[in-house]
């Protein structure tokens, strides 16, 4: 067995696209070698921002030979009747480059063949990773490339060292003009000189030699150890946003954690702006004390150890320069009389044919008008209201426009600093909130009816747009608007049909008469499908509700409630194992046989002729109204036992009774009286559809 | 280390480079790449090696002189390399060194930051030099110019003389800063600051510099389709710098904002365009 070390040596590559090359890398060495193929046992693979390592512990020293029947013609071809090779034969024998005498002749199912045992010896494995790893460089794709040198080939950042070993010796080719070599680079700042590598166990042992930790594992320990030593020794806690942890991790080779103070006078701006200061300007940690309040702390990492205190000391300084900038941009804005910035959205477009903000902030204002009577909150009409009028306010404020990341929150902040009522500030503060289905439920039903319209207008907009999305492009992130307004309703059990609100949002549109050319025709039913099939994918996906059911409570009607099929899911799901779900599948399945195609008929008592099916519309008639209260009190369980009450009836129905009478009449007549039946079970759902 | 040795030192380092020091250019411009130094020398074949002292206006940084490291005026010091030297970073670090700065006991951080300029139709790839948690440097590789790919590429780097100046003489205020020989910073500065952002923030008119606008875009016009490249871009650069004022005045919304960087940049890739031309008709003469 050999191995085989491959170290990719660059300038800074951004994180974000780290593990992305690092996946690429991985799969294309695994599924070339696999197809030659080369024997191998397992590989290490790793990276920071300035390398990319992939080792082959065992690997074997050559490809696997080749040994195959190789089928000819049939032997009836391939001689004549004297016995001789035809020039077929011949022919066969020159192509192939063999002799006579290699030829042996195999049984088929379709008579004999003549054949010979091909061979040839696999190519030594240092020969073929020659040629594959600068394909496999070549076919790397990157999110942003660029070009640096007289290649002029695009890559990801510029190439400093290709390092290749097979069993210890230098597997030489050329990549983007850069010949492989046995050469790498340490630490940036703490190693000057090339350093050279013999084997793997060199190359580990120079690499931590020269202040390089190559395990990302133990740069995260690293890291996450001296957090905890910080908040041990400060009496405090942090937490690591997850993409900072990722920044921390890849972006140091050696990482050291630092911590160091600022000033008090700093704490009296409000905390989202201090953190989001912090983490996006500076990729600092805010630290919090016990009752989670921020204190005058930070934490960061760095690339040296820093002995002399200058990382810490320099970090201090800089803080201080951020504070004072987002203390201007607070100080600012608040100058201003924030009630008056609506006027300047008219300047602020939402997006181009859509109108601008102030128009945005009109349309918001009649939907949670909307909302509030649809859902029954009439008594936060006001407060809901007035924040839909100014919830835009802080799209024009300097904060804003330097961190568009702060919107929503600095509207509420500034809505607070003037006064505003709690309900007011609260419900701006919030409404982009959720940024999904998995995000933290919101506290405020406010903001969920102002972010319901907020999404509601966005999607209707841009689907009015004629934008289309699919699973990998959707720019505006429609999806995970109509996936936030799922959440919403779930949460808040906000029991409404969501058509009319679709049908008054995309009127809005409509309305304003900026119809292109890619509206679609129907853009109510465009949004209610998108929204049937996020609902799909969430109760199935993350809900874990059976796909069989999911369908079942989701069939087709002209409104969508989307609370109401949740809590139908949920109950169907609860009673799906026992006995009366089987008998409320059959008996759907034989009610939808029966009535498949039918008109819709009236029922004439005085048509009703045989025993069994009088009584069956007496019981009927009796039980109907009760189930449809308890449907409509959501009470789906109990439904569905009221309707199984009357399953002996049901069941004598059907043995005593034919439907299909000869008589038109008679036959229309008991066939409305299961559409009835079928009707109201559908209310619950399309039991037909649920796999037993 | 006074900001003016800072400057004396650069020159010395990257002239013992290979640059030929230029002058800082003589018109209000956003930063060193707006400059004929760099903007039509990264265009073509041409070898090109410069470093210049540029002072830069960006009138939305401004803070009455009250903010510890923003001003609306701050000076660069700006290098082109073309073609890119293989070992461009460790020429860097080694300027650092020059400078005195130990770079075994500083957190010095190459940080993902594409550097663009929609109005000079201009972007490239790099990263901002992170030092001890300051931004000093910013390091890119050049990819196009007026809407042009380049070919080489350039390197360019541009120092922030009052942050690297901070940064030596480890000071918390770039007004505490000694700018040379007992003159401080603060003398030279603060008035300037004090003053120029009251006007661009509240006194610059409004209307005044939207007609400057449209007289310099006009103007612009006129001297490309003249051929007269060279002072149609310092009429690009006028409007340039009279958008940026505009734009610190708030007095320009998100919609017309795309029209006016559109304006330029096509002015800019019709300027580039007739450079480019003129130039290489110039080297097959040759």
């Amino acid at each position: 067995m050999s191995d085989f070390l491959f170290e990719l040596g660059i300038e800074e590559v951004p994180v974000h696209e780290i593990k992305n090359i690092l996946e690429q890398l991985r799969s294309k060495f695994e599924s070339k070698l696999r197809e030659i193929p080369v024997g191998f046992k397992s590989l290490e693979i790793a990276a920071t921002n300035k390398r990319f390592m992939i080792y082959f512990p065992n690997i074997n020293g050559k490809a696997d030979d080749i040994e195959e029947q190789v089928k000819g013609p049939s032997k009836k071809i391939a001689y004549d009747e004297n016995n001789q090779p035809t020039i077929a034969l011949q022919k066969f024998v020159e192509a192939n480059n063999i002799k006579m005498s290699d030829l042996f002749e195999i049984k088929t199912p379709k008579g004999l063949y003549i054949a010979y045992e091909k061979k040839a010896e696999g190519k030594k494995t240092s020969e073929i990773l020659k040629k594959l790893i600068p394909e496999i460089l070549k076919e790397l794709s990157f999110s942003k490339t660029m070009m640096w040198n007289k290649s002029r080939l695009p890559f990801v950042r510029p190439i400093k060292n290709i390092l290749a070993l097979f069993d210890n010796k230098l597997v030489e080719f050329e990549f983007a003009g850069i010949p492989a070599s046995t050469l790498i680079s340490g630490h940036t700042l703490l190693s000057d000189k090339p350093i050279k590598v013999n084997s793997f166990k060199d190359y580990c042992e120079l690499l931590s030699k020269n202040f390089v930790i190559i395990s990302e594992d133990e740069r995260k320990k690293k890291i996450i150890d001296e957090i905890v030593e910080v908040e041990e020794e400060f009496h405090v806690h942090v937490e690591p946003d997850g993409s900072m942890l990722q920044d921390y991790i890849y972006n140091n080779e050696y990482p050291v954690l630092f911590s160091g103070e600022f000033d008090m006078k700093y704490l009296d701006l409000p905390s989202e702006i201090i953190s989001t200061f912090m983490i996006n300007e500076k990729k600092l940690l805010p630290v919090f004390d016990r009752d989670n309040n921020l204190v005058n702390i930070f934490v960061g990492v760095s690339n040296i150890p820093d002995e002399n205190k200058n990382v810490v000391s320099g970090n201090e300084r800089v803080i201080q320069a951020t504070f004072e900038d987002a203390k201007f941009f607070w100080d600012n804005d608040r100058k201003e009389d924030f009630f008056a910035l609506r006027e300047n959205l008219h300047k602020v477009m939402f997006h181009e044919s859509l109108g601008n903000f102030y128009e945005k902030t009109e349309r918001l204002f009649a939907l949670v008008d909307f909302l509030v009577k649809e859902t029954g909150n009439e008594s936060l009409a006001e407060d809901v209201k007035t924040a839909a009028i100014l919830c835009k306010n802080d799209l024009v404020t300097r904060m804003v426009r330097e961190f568009p990341s702060l919107q929503g929150i600095m509207g509420g902040l500034y809505l607070k600093e003037a006064g505003e009522r709690e309900d007011v500030w609260k419900s701006v503060y919030y409404h982009y909130e959720p940024k999904g289905f998995s995000d933290t439920r919101l506290e405020y039903l406010g903001s969920g009816l102002l972010s319901i319209a907020d999404k509601i207008d966005n999607i209707s907009g841009f689907i009015f747009k004629g934008i289309k999305i699919s699973s990998s492009k959707d720019p505006y992130g429609i999806r995970r608007d109509v996936n936030a307004i799922i959440k919403i309703v779930k949460d808040f059990k906000l029991d409404f049909d969501l058509v009319p609100l679709i049908k008054t949002a995309a009127g809005n549109f409509v309305k304003s008469g900026s119809k292109g050319d890619k509206t679609p025709d129907n853009p109510t039913l465009k949004i209610k499908k998108l929204f049937l099939s996020r609902i799909e994918n969430i109760f199935k996906d993350s809900m874990r509700f059976r796909y069989d059911i999911v369908n079942a409570v989701l069939n087709n009607t002209e409104s969508l409630y989307i609370y109401r099929a949740y809590l139908r899911a949920y109950e169907v799901t609860a009673m799906a194992q026992t006995e009366s779900t089987q008998h409320l599948v059959s008996l759907h399945k034989r009610l939808k046989n029966i009535i498949k195609d039918a008109e819709p008929y009236e029922i004439h008592e005085e048509r009703l002729i045989e025993k069994e099916e009088k009584i069956l519309y007496e019981i009927f008639k009796e039980s109907s109204p009760k189930i449809e209260n308890l449907i409509r009190q959501k009470k789906y369980l109990s439904a569905c036992s009221t309707i199984l009450e009357m399953k002996p009836v049901i069941d004598d129905f059907f043995e005593k009774v034919l439907v299909m009478d000869k008589v038109r009449e008679t036959r229309e007549n008991r066939i409305a009286l299961l559409q009835r039946l079928n009707s109201l079970l559908s209310q619950v759902a399309d039991f037909s559809l649920i796999v037993e | 280390m006074s900001v003016q040795s800072i400057i004396l030192k650069l020159q010395e380092y990257w002239a013992d480079s290979g640059c030929y020091i230029a002058s800082g250019y003589d018109s209000e411009v956003g930063a060193g790449t707006m400059t004929p130094d760099t903007f039509f020398r990264v265009l073509g074949k041409k070898p090109w090696k410069v470093a210049y002292w540029q002072p830069s206006r960006r009138p939305d940084d401004g803070r009455y002189a009250e903010n510890p490291n923003r001003v609306q005026k701050h000076n660069q010091f700006q290098v082109i390399l073309k073609p890119i030297p293989a070992n461009g970073q460790q020429l860097y670090l080694r300027s650092l060194q020059y400078l005195g700065v130990d770079i075994r006991s500083h957190d010095i951080k190459f940080d993902e930051d594409n550097w663009a300029s929609p109005s000079l139709g201009a972007w490239g790839v790099g990263w901002q030099i992170m030092c001890d948690g300051l931004e000093i440097t910013q390091f890119t590789y050049f990819q196009q110019a007026g809407g042009i790919d380049l070919n080489p590429n350039s390197l360019e780097i541009t120092y922030g003389i009052e942050r690297l100046a901070a940064f030596l003489d480890v000071k918390s205020s770039i007004y505490d800063l000694e700018w040379g020989n007992k003159v401080s910073y603060a003398d030279l500065k603060t008035e300037e600051e004090r003053q120029f952002s009251i006007y661009n923030f509240e006194m610059a008119n409004i209307d005044f510099l939207r007609n400057l606008y449209v007289q310099y875009r006009d103007e612009a016009i006129r001297l490309v389709e003249a051929g007269l490249y060279l002072p149609a871009f310092d009429y690009v650069l006028k409007c340039s710098h009279t958008f940026n004022i505009l734009d610190a005045r708030k007095a320009i919304s998100v919609a017309e904002r795309n029209s006016f960087m559109a304006n330029m940049r096509n002015l800019s890739a019709q300027i580039a365009k007739k450079y480019l031309e003129d130039t290489e008709k110039g080297e097959t003469n040759e």
